[in-house]
């Protein structure tokens, strides 16, 4: 690693070790801590840009697009085929119930879950909740 | 080829089979990130919302297809959501008629704190403006949290030429919102 390609680097994925590429990373990190005067206000400017970044907002889906999108399922044939509408609004409930055991898990790491890290432990919330209610495929789809 | 690890792949599976608790999951993993992708590239909240449905649309119809090991389906949805995308800024280039949007507003007013709301609305017409592959650059490696090859591979260019735009884009927002230090504006 040289000082124009660290430089290089941070000034494309910033300051944050996580996001540079994972094949030059021990390295890139190795040259940050052998060199730490020489990074420092590179790594300061980066940084900054990283947290002007991490403003931006955007909209969470409404209940009503997810009611849309999961209605959607069914018309491209993803549809249960015994129980009509009964699996939809037990899973409603699980929905809701996977929303507030991963709003707790964030809570319970006291740690800043990122917008993908949220999606993906509702989505696991989501599976168990549905697997203790029993809605499975043996039930629902016979 | 190496077949490619999926995190996605039993989920896909299962909504290929009809499971209604793995298309809840799928909502639940794979909405909020179209509707940012589309939110972020498109600047239009109702549009976005519709690339966002039509992209898991498309995932519904895909999932009982699917092979494994051959792509991520995070991967493979993204470049759907992305052609969704590219189509309606398009269009938007090609309506002769079609009125742009209106320009943001880049500066604080004298009369008006940094609030945070503020601050997140600039950082987004900051984004907007942007040229259209700078934007793409930042939002998928950014936001989206894609790596290089996978951003690089949806961009159709190579990695060296991802970090450019994003070394670009980045430089670009830094100047446009110098007025603005994380951490000052009001909650």
């Amino acid at each position: 690693m040289t000082s124009e390609r660290f430089l290089a680097l941070i000034a494309a994925w910033g300051a944050d070790a996580r996001r540079w590429p994972e094949d030059e990373r021990a390295a890139a990190q190795a040259f940050a801590a052998a060199h730490p005067e020489a990074v420092r206000g590179a790594l300061v400017e980066a940084n900054a840009v990283d947290d002007l970044l991490h403003l931006s907002r955007v909209a969470h889906p409404s209940m009503a697009l997810r009611d849309r999108v999961i209605a959607s399922a069914a018309g491209a044939g993803l549809k249960a085929r015994r129980e009509g509408r009964r699996w939809l609004d037990r899973l409603t409930l699980a929905f809701g119930a996977g929303w507030a055991v991963a709003a707790c898990a964030g809570v319970a790491a006291g740690v800043m879950m990122t917008t993908h890290l949220t999606a993906d432990a509702q989505a696991e919330a989501i599976l168990y909740q549905a697997s203790l209610m029993g809605v499975d495929d043996t039930e629902v789809l016979g | 080829m190496a077949l490619i690890a999926d995190p996605d792949e039993d989920l896909v599976r299962r909504v290929g089979q009809g499971d209604p608790a793995a298309i809840q999951a799928m909502v639940a993993r794979k909405l909020p990130r179209m509707l940012a992708l589309a939110q972020r590239m498109l600047g239009d909240a109702a549009e976005a919302e519709d690339v966002a449905q039509d992209a898991m649309l498309r995932a519904w119809k895909q999932a009982p297809r699917w092979t494994p090991g051959q792509a991520k389906f995070d991967t493979w949805l993204h470049r759907v959501g992305l052609n969704l995308c590219y189509d309606r800024l398009r269009r938007r280039r090609e309506a002769p008629t079609a009125s742009p949007p209106d320009r943001p507003d880049e500066g604080p007013s004298p009369d008006r704190g940094l609030m945070a709301a503020d601050v997140g609305s600039r950082v987004n017409a900051a984004l907007a403006h942007l040229p259209e592959r700078q934007r793409e650059a930042v939002v998928l490696c950014h936001y989206q949290e894609l790596t290089n090859i996978e951003a690089a591979a949806l961009m159709e260019v190579s990695v060296d030429a991802l970090e450019s735009l994003l070394s670009r884009g980045r430089r670009a927002l830094r100047l446009t919102l110098a007025d603005i230090r994380p951490g000052t504006e009001g909650g």
